[in-house]
């Protein structure tokens, strides 16, 4: 046997459903598709005291329903046929526990809420006995309730349906609206107006919900009806009273449910429900697909345009600080070679008054370990405003990158200035003025004087050497050494001069080279590590970018899924209504 | 109390005699202040409020004589009480007849509701035995139900029947008893249902419009209730109507309105008052308003009327531990069956004085015996205090 066409419709709006996060519309369909076969299931739906209960009971021609302000199960009674009265409760795990009918009651208010899922009553009637079930359910309320949810949940697998609204008063809007509800899922409704042996305007009522129900474009007939006047026809055996009832007239409506040919009902019922689940799903699609396509409008330009801010922000800050870091080297270069120059400048001033007077045969074992500390002190202090000045520039830098600096600055500490390995000024060669130095060059003044004097005085006859030409000589002699010891001092001072000079120059070559080399690792490291930080921005910018396109594409990709979906579930809708039609109803076409 | 309240009123006025919205709010509530008490009768629309409204209205009781009846009002107008109808007692519809909330002192005073289950002929099918299984249900419904704790009293009133038996017409009780003659097995048919009754068929020469007129001014059930009645013994038009009025429950409503509605009239009408101050006060602050706030406060917490009259509601609804006859002269001394010191030691009115200064001090006695009692719980002792207080409060009036 082939399947019918309705289950493959069915089955494919299920997977649907399924497939869109809308397991409780699956789930229905489920319930559809596999309801077993033989059996018709009629619902009773109704807001509480509209006498649902009496309606039954007068159905039944039985006390089966609690009626009046006795307790009403919370939830659905289903009625079939049985040989001899019988009633089981049905617990949340399809656990069956049977009662006696008539402790029912009792047993039902004695159950916590929520423990139980159904109750089964089995009454031997005629009426029943083709597999014809009625449904009494809980009166519709909170729309949040259990109870209501209990009551809604018989539409799943209920065949046709008896909507209760008693004649005191027209059809509520809370009333059409479940009307409406029970209409989309199910094809077969009638509206029972009750009470009408108590309301004097009950015709006027019932031409009021006729009304209002084609207006609202629902096809469900109202039959007005008198549990009492049912009640008091079947205890006096009186047809005409129950003509007047209104009963007969909902029996064979029943009746006609019941006799309904299975496949084409079956047929029927996937298809409205089909239709229904689809429209629903199409709903839920339509918003989700609207609530998408807003995200991407507002959001996606927003969201773009920010990044492309925080781009050319970010190349503008590139250039604004590798300008400064170059500035500021350049300066730096500059002034620590200044710097350098001006204190050791300061130090051969020093060595030149000092060897202006002093002399270095005498002071100098003195004056080496002063220049050597003093040149040392000069270094390091240079050095150390060296260092104070780098991380000045660090700071500089990273200020220059705002809020999105979040790292520690780079480590700056130079290798050490080496002052340690600062030779000492090398002594130069100074020449003293020995006895023996003094002595000959006393002789040779000595020589002079003697000669020149003894001349002078040979012509007054008197010998060469003579006490005057003596004393001349002596005198002479002391001339001579000291000025030979002057010009001896002079030399020492200008050799010691230069020695010291050129140790300072020493110094201050190696140092300043020491001092570029290391205000140029400075700039290095700084560069690398201000690279590596806006590198590392740039790539953030760039995925986020790239996020941002990729997330706009998948929420595109997903748009049009999502309209292909509801194309698809358009057409399923459409197969539905074919399939309801041949199943003898036309169906509203699907609002565009 | 009034004078309390008129004098703030008065200050209230000359702090705000600047502003034109807030004047005219307090002189209005000046001039109700000296009017008749408002009673708002409230519901959904289908509820019964017109016709419970006219039949308690129109030609009302003497004790009712002084009262203003609002069928349905306006939001914006302030009433003294309310009479809240619902046509069942199911959760969603009590849940929408709660009275609203407010300010710490409206909901402390919130003595001013009762809550009528019109259309009470409706219950259980409308058998002979309706309005009684209603007048269980509301008592229940009163002790047992929290959405009810709000209201001094939960009464069931078929209101259609209780106006039709009020203006019950000499002709009408001739149909009626016309109808009883016939014999009960005979018309049983043609009373099941308004349609049988305006059936052609039905025996005898009233024709169908006159049937229709009667079963649309009294129900189905009234009618139904009435032939009853008259077979059993009513048989003269007042007497009908007498018996009708009590048993539709138009009684005990009167009676709840004249106990905790009339007798409580001024206070009442100052709650009214002290509450548009409120708004007032609230909407509109001023310098000097905060010392008003306090002193509206200070009413608040001395006003013992709204003590009263909510420990009686709790009595007769039950939940407190008082029962029995403790219970019924906690209520009376409270002030349920009036509030002249006779009324409230169960005294005749022209008592002599020293009698009831005597009744007066034993009272006070064993109450404050009560109220001090330490094995009793607090609840208990604090009701206890608050008879003790009314007691004390009638004493003062011989000082």
């Amino acid at each position: 046997m082939t399947a019918p066409a309705w289950l493959e419709v069915l089955n494919e709006t299920l997977d649907a459903c399924r497939t869109h996060g809308r397991a409780d519309l699956a789930e229905r369909l489920r319930r559809r598709r596999d309801a077993p076969a033989g059996q018709t299931r009629l619902g009773v739906l109704g807001f509480p005291k509209q006498g649902k209960g009496y309606l039954l009971n007068a159905v039944l021609n039985a006390p089966v329903c609690a009626v009046g302000d006795a307790a009403t199960p919370a939830v659905p009674t289903e009625i079939g046929y049985a040989e001899e009265p019988a009633a089981t409760l049905v617990g949340l795990a399809r656990e069956r526990i049977p009662v006696a009918v008539e402790r029912l009651t009792g047993e039902l208010g004695a159950r916590p809420a929520g423990t139980l899922h159904r109750v089964e009553v089995g009454v031997p009637r005629e009426l029943l006995s083709a597999g014809l079930i009625l449904v009494d359910t809980p009166a519709i309320g909170d729309p949040r309730s259990p109870r209501t949810a209990a009551a809604l949940d018989i539409l799943d697998d209920a065949d046709a349906v008896i909507l209760v609204s008693d004649a005191t008063a027209p059809l509520s809007a809370a009333e059409l609206a479940l009307v409406r509800h029970v209409r989309t899922w199910c094809p077969n409704v009638v509206v029972a107006l009750t009470k009408i042996d108590a309301s004097p305007g009950w015709r006027a009522v019932a031409e009021r919900n006729r009304a209002a129900l084609a207006e609202a474009g629902i096809q469900a007939s109202v039959l007005p009806v008198s549990a009492v006047v049912r009640q008091a026809a079947a205890k006096a055996s009186d047809p005409e009273l129950n003509a007047r009832s209104g009963f007969p007239e909902l029996l064979s409506w029943i009746a006609e449910q019941a006799a309904r040919p299975v496949e084409q009902s079956r047929a029927l019922l996937a298809a409205v429900g089909v239709r229904a689940a689809a429209t629903e799903l199409v709903e839920s699609l339509r918003d989700r697909a609207e609530a998408a396509g807003q995200d991407a409008g507002l959001g996606q330009a927003a969201l773009l345009h920010r990044a492309q801010r925080r781009a050319d922000d970010l190349r503008r800050q590139n250039t604004r600080w590798q300008n400064l870091l170059s500035d500021e080297i350049g300066d730096l270069l500059a002034d620590a070679e200044y710097d350098l120059r001006e204190r050791t400048r300061k130090i051969v001033h020093h060595i030149d008054r000092t060897f202006d007077e002093a002399d270095p045969a005498k002071v100098w074992d003195e004056f080496a370990p002063w220049l050597d500390s003093t040149l040392a002190e000069a270094v390091e202090t240079n050095y150390s405003w060296l260092a104070d000045r780098a991380e000045w520039i660090a700071q500089a830098v990273a200020t220059s990158f705002g809020a999105q600096y979040d790292r520690a600055l780079p480590d700056l500490r130079l290798v050490g200035s080496g002052i340690e390995e600062l030779a000492d000024v090398a002594q130069p060669r100074i020449e003293r003025f020995k006895v023996g130095q003094q002595m000959f060059t006393g002789l040779r003044g000595s020589y002079g004087g003697v000669l020149m004097f003894g001349l002078v005085t040979s012509l007054a006859g008197l010998p060469l050497i003579n006490p005057v030409s003596l004393g001349a000589g002596a005198a002479f002699a002391a001339k001579t050494i000291k000025d030979e010891g002057g010009m001896r001092l002079q030399r020492r001072q200008a050799v010691a001069k230069q020695a010291a000079q050129r140790h300072v120059d020493d110094v201050f070559l190696r140092f300043s080279k020491d001092c570029r080399d290391a205000i140029r690792l400075v700039q290095r490291r700084l560069r690398d590590h201000f690279t590596e930080l806006a590198e590392e921005i740039a790539d953030e910018l760039t995925h986020e970018r790239e996020t941002i396109i990729a997330g706009s594409a998948e929420r595109e990709r997903r748009t049009v899924h999502i309209r292909r979906e509801i194309d698809r579930l358009a057409g399923l809708h459409q197969r539905a209504g074919e399939l309801g039609t041949i199943a003898g109803r036309t169906r509203r076409e699907l609002p565009a | 109390m009034t004078d309390d309240v008129r004098d703030l009123l008065l200050d209230a006025g000359a702090i705000y005699r600047d502003s034109p919205r807030a004047s005219v709010v307090i002189r209005e509530c000046l001039d109700r202040l000296d009017g008749p008490l408002r009673v708002a009768f409230a519901g959904a629309p289908g509820s019964g409020k017109s016709t419970l409204a006219a039949a308690v209205g129109e030609r009302p009781t003497r004790a009712l004589r002084d009262l203003d009846f609002l069928d349905d009002p306006a939001p914006g107008v302030p009433a003294d009480a309310t009479v809240r109808l619902v046509r069942h007692l199911e959760p969603d519809e009590l849940a929408a007849a709660r009275p609203p909330g407010g300010s710490a002192f409206a909901r402390q005073s919130a003595v001013n509701a009762v809550l009528v289950l019109a259309r009470a002929d409706e219950i259980g099918a409308g058998r002979i035995d309706a309005l009684l299984t209603a007048k269980q249900l509301a008592r229940r419904a009163w002790r047992e139900d929290p959405l009810c704790t709000g209201f001094q009293g939960v009464i069931a009133v078929a209101g259609q029947l209780a106006y039709g038996a009020r203006s019950l017409r000499e002709d009408e009780f001739d149909l009626l008893a016309a109808f009883a003659a016939v014999p009960r097995a005979e018309l049983e048919r043609y009373v099941l249902s308004v349609d049988s009754f305006t059936d052609p068929a039905f025996p005898g020469p009233i024709p169908v419009e006159t049937r229709r007129s009667l079963v649309v001014r009294f129900g189905l059930f009234g009618v139904r209730l009435a032939l009853t009645l008259i077979r059993t013994g009513c048989d003269d038009r007042v007497k009908l109507s007498a018996e009708l009025v009590k048993r539709s429950g138009l009684g005990e409503l009167r009676d709840t309105l004249s106990g905790c509605f009339v007798a409580r009239a001024e206070a009442l009408k100052a709650r009214t008052a002290v509450l548009s101050l409120e708004t007032v006060l609230a909407a509109e602050p001023r310098p000097h308003t905060d010392r008003l706030a306090a002193r509206v406060e200070r009413f608040a917490a001395a006003a013992h009327d709204f003590r009263e009259l909510r420990l009686i509601a709790d009595i007769r609804g039950g939940r407190t531990a008082l029962s029995g006859d403790p219970a019924e002269e906690a209520v009376r001394l409270l002030g349920a069956d009036g509030t002249s010191p006779a009324d409230r030691l169960g005294l005749e009115p022209d008592a002599d004085p020293d009698e009831i200064y005597d009744a007066g001090l034993d009272a006070l006695r064993r109450w404050r015996h009560e109220a001090e009692r330490p094995d009793r719980p607090l609840a208990e002792r604090t009701a206890a205090h608050v008879v003790v207080r009314s007691t004390e409060g009638l004493l003062s009036l011989f000082a």
